[in-house]
């Protein structure tokens, strides 16, 4: 009997499309290289071909063995568990917490390091089931100078400062802040 | 030998600046490398520039002191949350981060700071006393056909870690060599895979990956157990393993310490594989497999011990030819170019100062590992007991940091989210991340070696296999690929 299930159809088809994909935009740099026999596309094309055999062994494997844990693996033990999901609130919850940073990479560039971060982090925080307020406020405000004293005071790091107004004026003045700083303790 | 060093110790003590530079080094390559969600090559990058007004001895020694002490940090958080602060340390999360959940984290951490210090030790004395011969062994018996060799022999031995069954395990492997291919190509240097963006022309940058694949998607991982309520937090323990415990595990220390350093010494090579074959020869010999990743300390030992091991041996071929072993190394060529010096033969005798200041510090660090080490991780030990809803935004911001500084692109902060939400889901279906970014970090190396290998070959497999080196290493390969894909097909799936 198949032990195939439709999410290893899903996962199947997934790891197929990858190789098609990267096998068509493979012919975009199909140049040879003249010092090089098998030219620019060689490593990539074979790798594609193995990851296609390989796709196909795991599916094979699935179908007559299960997607359980194979006997004899090492460095796994974490990936065992069984995760289910009783109720909708919690999918969109993790849902939340996997976009949350995304948005935040996203805002770097219009807002800014110094006005994205406090945000981010509270959200973080609520995220994760922190329903008390002022903990909210108090450990936000905690990480948020712990790493401006330690990056921007410390080790003078360049982070992103955003590039829409007010967040760069507000980006521009914590950086003035730091420059008299510096100065004042003579650094 | 005993008098260069001598003197080298010398040179490092009797300058109050370069004493504490030094210092800086040893402690900051310990926090950042013990820092969830920032590394050794976080630090590394925001000190680059700094390094210009530093004497070219001291610049080179910082980045040497950071990557002894950077390394052994690393392994910190591969034990207690894992998540490796850096691919070196990816192996010791297999049974390390098992431990801390057996509430057995102080044993872990404890093999990890003697191994680590034994490893490093050991190489920094191999070192000083064989670096011209050994070099000149490399020279006249390595050459990028052994390199490619023995990036394949290690990608199969990562390949039969990590993953729920072989196949996953070489999927992962595989998924890792094709992001690799994202940029300009070794040989022509033409585009592949870029999709219209002139940022990825430089391909995918390493560090944002790392950090991706393994610290955002641990971090998602927590979260969602927290999300459906099945979050446990981490025991804390503070209990070292006892002197009888590490004794039995001396063949491994001993085995991991060659197995170290023969892949520090190889050009480009480092100590990610080391730490990989050190972990793979330790299941290999053991007569109790089944352990293995589920808290065995001998695999935390002997992961530890390799990858301590290259870091010595890794400075031969930087110091000797000029080739760098990792990302760290590579960083102190620059150093090296900013004051108008190239590495490579030319150095010892051009710079010999320079070169045992170097040794000596190296050979210090890895000591001061074994006395600041053990005072560190009594308090590391204690970051368990913070909350993890206030621990996970920490390492996501700092994470956010160590991947945008290296090339100053909000474009690498996004590609490490993405790899943090594509780790999360390959991760749920058994995948191996360790397996993946070992592929994106040999990938090109592999390539590259590929390419040179067959065009001094002429193309002709016989006679690539005639060199005795490749012809070994490949046969290993093959025989470790074969063997997994015969347990696959023979052994039973557990329920």
């Amino acid at each position: 009997m198949s032990n195939i299930r439709r999410v290893h159809i899903v996962e199947a088809v997934v790891w197929l499309s990858i190789v098609l994909i990267f096998y068509f935009f493979s012919f975009e740099f199909d140049q040879e290289i003249e010092i090089y026999k098998y030219g620019a596309t060689g490593w990539p094309r074979s790798i594609l071909i193995l990851l296609f055999f390989v796709t196909l062994g795991n599916f094979l494997h699935i179908h007559k063995k299960g997607s359980g844990i194979q006997l004899g693996r090492v460095g796994i033990s974490d990936e065992q568990e069984e995760i289910s999901y009783d109720d909708f609130n919690s999918i969109k919850k993790l849902i939340a917490i996997l976009i949350s940073p995304l948005i935040f990479a996203l805002s770097l560039k219009p807002v800014g390091f110094y006005s994205a971060t406090p945000f981010f982090i509270a959200v973080i925080i609520f995220l994760l089931g922190e329903k008390r307020i002022k903990w909210i406020i108090s450990i936000t405000l905690f990480i948020y100078f712990l790493l401006i004293l330690l990056f921007m005071v410390v080790l003078n790091a360049p982070l992103p400062q955003g590039n829409v107004s007010p967040f760069y004026d507000f980006s521009a003045l914590m950086l003035t802040l730091n420059t008299n700083l510096h100065q004042s303790l003579n650094f | 030998m005993i008098e260069n060093f001598i003197l080298g110790s010398a040179s490092l003590f009797g300058d109050s600046t370069t004493i504490a530079i030094f210092i800086f080094g040893v402690l900051g390559g310990m926090l950042f490398g013990a820092i969830p969600g920032v590394s050794m090559l976080t630090l590394a990058a925001i000190l680059l520039p700094f390094t210009a007004s530093l004497d070219p001895a001291q610049g080179v020694m910082l980045f040497a002191v950071i990557y002894c002490t950077g390394t052994y940090g690393g392994a910190i958080t591969a034990i207690l949350f894992n998540i490796p602060g850096a691919p070196e340390n990816a192996p010791t999360a297999f049974d390390g981060y098992p431990m801390t959940r057996n509430g057995q984290s102080g044993k872990a951490v404890g093999a990890a700071v003697l191994c680590s210090a034994i490893g490093g030790l050991s190489s920094a004395i191999v070192m000083m006393a064989a670096t011209e011969p050994l070099a000149n062994w490399a020279i006249s018996n390595i050459g990028p056909p052994e390199i490619f060799a023995l990036v394949f022999f290690g990608l199969a031995v990562a390949s039969s870690v990590g993953g729920r069954t072989i196949w996953k395990g070489w999927m992962s492997v595989l998924l890792g060599l094709i992001v690799a291919t994202i940029g300009q190509d070794p040989v022509g240097g033409i585009n592949r895979y870029n999709f219209g963006y002139s940022d990825l022309a430089a391909g995918i940058a390493f560090v944002p990956a790392i950090l991706g694949f393994f610290a955002v998607s641990e971090i998602f991982v927590q979260a969602e157990k927290k999300a459906i309520g099945k979050y446990e937090a981490p025991k804390m323990s503070v209990k070292f393993p006892t002197i009888l415990e590490l004794w039995a595990q001396k063949i491994a220390v001993v085995r991991s310490i060659f197995v170290g350093f023969f892949c520090g010494i190889l050009p480009g090579i480092g100590a990610t594989l080391a730490a990989f074959m050190g972990y793979g020869e330790a299941v290999r010999w053991s007569k109790n497999k089944e352990s293995f990743g589920k808290g065995n300390i001998e695999g935390v030992i002997s992961s530890e011990t390799a990858n301590n091991a290259a870091t010595g041996a890794a400075m031969i071929p930087l110091l000797a030819l000029g080739l760098p072993g990792g990302a760290l190394t590579a960083m102190m060529v620059a150093v090296f170019q900013m004051h108008d010096l190239e590495p490579g033969p030319m150095v010892f005798y051009n710079s010999p100062e320079l070169i045992w200041i170097v040794f000596s510090a190296m050979f210090y660090a890895n000591l001061s590992i074994l006395f600041i080490g053990l005072i560190e991780t009594k308090t590391i030990l204690y970051l368990l007991k913070i909350p993890f809803q206030f621990l996970a935004p920490m390492i996501l911001l700092l994470a956010s940091i160590g991947s945008y500084i290296g090339r100053g692109l909000v474009l690498d902060v996004m590609v490490m989210f993405i790899a943090g939400v594509i780790g999360f889901l390959l991760r749920r279906s058994g995948y191996s991340i360790p397996g993946i970014v070992l592929g994106i970090i040999l990938g090109k190396i592999g390539e590259q070696n590929f390419a040179q290998g067959m065009q001094m070959v002429h193309y002709d497999i016989l006679e690539y296999l005639s060199r005795p080196i490749c012809l070994l290493l490949i046969v290993a390969g093959f025989l470790t690929l074969l063997i997994g894909v015969y347990r696959a097909l023979s052994y039973s799936m557990k329920s």
